[in-house]
């Protein structure tokens, strides 16, 4: 435990640590390293709220007076001693003085300095009220302020106390700085710089109240992770808190309207076509956009959504998924520097393979157990029959031959599914067949899959993960391999679950479809119809089956992206498809 | 979806550029419903970073904004808030275009 600055001094002169990071090790080092070094962040009320705070403190930006400078202290605090030296009365009330310091190795904004002669007291606002403890504030804070008198120090002033201004109660607590507090923030500076040098994520508070208000809780996991990285699963484990939104309020735009034009207008998206306007769009309320065939973007529009963090995902009039745009939202490439790695080592691959194909025959099995009629006894057992060769499969190899015999099980009673007797016995003739497809089922499959490679691109870019490098799929032609890899267990429950619910529905029909050269196509009637199934199925509940709450398809997919990265980091010790009961 | 609400947005404001800029504001934040009258909705998050936007615009004495809490988004408009003469129509948040 280091109690002398220079036992805590850094290595690198360039690498100062802001204050206010120490004040977020201080209250969670895993936080800490997501903000600081993974570069994440996530906004919500309190945060918007602490800055609506700072706002004011903020607007300005005055530098500190020498120390000493001001006359001593008298009745009213002013300088008036001091205009005979350089003829300018120096503030004694600093608002928003920045300072560092190489020799500490940090550096800060403080929001408020009164100076007095060569004593400085720092003045720290925080959003909230004071707290209900003995102390009447919390350590992090603390600790900040400590900082902050230290960098004061060594700006030639003499600090031995600072206040903290808790707005919503609009009071004052002074906080002393005894040598306590001095050599706990200097041993908590060391702590995070170390940290901060580190690639592996700290471990999750456990059970803390402190995660239910922290805006990362959604990028954190902290209970997902305690509960995922205990194999096997603790039976009287507290249960999972979902600490994040079963929903996400925005949503995907897809425009297909062959000559439509995307642009901006007033900050909102609009979409026109010869003129007219076709609809408009708030940013708040878009997730991605999707451009099917031949529309045109403006560059300004363009600009706007990588600078919003809304990615455009660009599919052709079939369903073919070109490649898609984003902005640069992410700060860090530790992500994929593991994926890399992870990719050049077999046996990871390999087991991560195992994992999907497990979850996606099982997911096969699971829906032809719940809606084939009559009951397809033989693709039933065939199917149990290969799990056993699957998770311990040698090879990738072996992996594939097993996942197209289940496949075959699969689809060879996925007729069985299928209410309406023409959509039926058109797809029972020739099974599963993609390029191009001979029928209406066939084709709404090869459109959904696009669907959903596009939806796990989206998600794997939104954690940080290259969708273009995969461990199960190798990368061929462009296609985005782990994309792939990710929507393998999603495959059943979600398209094709949407392809059988919008034709036993009659949301398509066989007037949907045009047979043709490049097989059955869909009319843009029954691509809207379908893309509403697939959506309305995105957004239904599912329950996670370790963790045990329930959130939607969508969000899903996206948690189911995260945990794979954090397996990729090492964080988590396996990873596990989604299978549903 | 799930968590948002909607909200009533109404303003007075005595400075025409000033009133410009909430206009713009709240037309890229909700639907123009009425001559200074719209139709948002938020979830907390977003409400707060609305209001500490607004509070950046107006003057604090002359101006006056009104934030009415109409529930949540999840309830149809067109159960909150009925009309009389041109009938009242809620936008539809297309999906497919």
């Amino acid at each position: 435990m280091p109690n002398t600055l220079a036992e805590s001094t850094p290595t690198d002169s360039d690498d100062l640590l802001p204050v206010r990071m120490l004040n977020e090790f201080a209250y969670c080092p895993r936080l800490f390293h997501l903000m600081h070094v993974d570069g994440c962040w996530a906004d919500n009320s309190y945060t918007e709220d602490g800055r609506r705070v700072h706002r004011r403190v903020d607007r300005l930006d005055h530098v500190l007076p020498e120390a000493g400078r001001t006359s001593p202290a008298s009745a009213d605090g002013s300088a008036a001693a001091s205009a005979e030296a350089d003829g300018e009365e120096p503030p004694t009330i600093a608002r928003s003085v920045s300072l560092g310091s190489t020799q500490l190795g940090l550096t800060a904004k403080l929001d408020l300095v009164s100076t007095d002669g060569d004593e400085a007291v720092p003045v720290e606002t925080k959003r909230g009220k004071v707290p209900d403890n003995p102390e009447r504030s919390w350590e992090p804070e603390r600790v900040q302020l400590m900082a902050q008198g230290l960098l004061l120090r060594e700006a030639g002033y003499r600090s031995d106390h600072g206040f903290l201004y808790f707005a919503a109660s609009r009071r004052r607590v002074e906080i002393r700085f005894t040598a306590e507090l001095e050599a706990r923030t200097l041993d908590l500076m060391q702590q995070a710089r170390a940290q901060a040098r580190s690639e592996k994520l700290p471990y999750p508070l456990v059970d803390s109240p402190k995660c239910r208000g922290c805006s990362l809780a959604g990028i954190c996991l902290p209970d997902e992770t305690l509960a995922l990285r205990t194999v096997p699963a603790d039976p009287v484990a507290p249960t999972v808190r979902r600490l994040y939104p079963t929903r996400d309020d925005a949503g995907p735009l897809y425009v297909q309207e062959q000559g439509a034009f995307v642009g901006t207008s007033k900050g909102t998206i609009t979409i026109k076509k010869d003129g007219t306007v076709l609809a408009e769009a708030r940013l708040k309320d878009v997730d991605h956009l999707v451009l099917c065939g031949r529309v045109q973007i403006s560059t300004q529009t363009v600009h706007l959504l990588c600078e919003a963090g809304i990615p455009i995902c660009h599919l052709s009039m079939g369903h073919w998924f070109y490649g898609f745009t984003a902005g640069f939202t992410l700060r860090n490439a530790y992500d994929r520097a593991a994926q890399f790695r992870v990719a050049a080592d077999p046996v990871r691959c390999l087991s991560l393979a195992r994992n999907i194909v497990t979850a996606k025959a099982a997911n096969q099995r699971t829906l032809l157990q719940r809606n084939a009629e009559p009951r397809p006894g033989q693709a039933l057992n065939g199917i149990a029959g290969l799990q056993e060769a699957i998770a311990s499969a040698s090879g990738v190899d072996i992996l594939l031959g097993l996942e197209g015999t289940a496949a075959r099980h699969y689809f060879g009673a996925f007729a069985t599914m299928i209410r309406p007797a023409d959509l039926a016995e058109a797809f029972a003739a020739e099974g599963r067949s993609r390029r191009p497809p001979p029928d209406p089922i066939n084709a709404l499959l090869s459109f959904g899959y696009a669907l959903l490679s596009k939806e796990c691109t989206v998600a794997l870019a939104a954690v940080g993960l290259d969708p273009f490098w995969g461990f199960y799929h190798r990368p061929r032609h462009g296609r985005p391999a782990l994309a792939l890899d990710l929507m393998e267990e999603f495959r059943p429950l979600v398209v094709d679950s949407a392809v059988l619910s919008a034709c036993n529905t009659a949301m398509v029909t066989r007037s949907d479809f045009t047979v043709g050269r490049s097989g059955c196509m869909l009319k843009p009637t029954a691509r809207k119809a379908f893309i509403r199934a697939y959506e309305a199925r995105l957004d239904q509940l599912a329950t996670h089956p370790q963790l045990g709450y329930r959130v939607s398809w969508r969000v899903m997919i996206r948690l189911q992206a995260r945990l794979l990265a954090r397996w990729l980091r090492g964080d988590l010790p396996d990873y596990s498809g989604i299978r549903t009961r | 979806m799930s968590n948002r609400r909607r909200y009533l947005v109404s303003y007075d404001i005595a400075d025409d550029r000033r009133r410009n800029d909430v206009f713009k504001l709240c037309r890229q934040e909700g639907d123009h419903t009425q001559y200074s009258v719209f139709v948002a909705e938020f979830d907390a998050r977003e409400l707060i970073a609305f209001q500490a936007t607004i509070d950046t615009l107006i003057h604090d004495t002359e101006d006056q904004v009104l934030i009415a809490d109409l529930g949540p988004a999840t309830r149809e408009a067109g159960q909150i808030i009925a009309s009389l003469g041109r009938p009242y129509q809620p936008p539809i948040r297309a999906l497919v275009v």
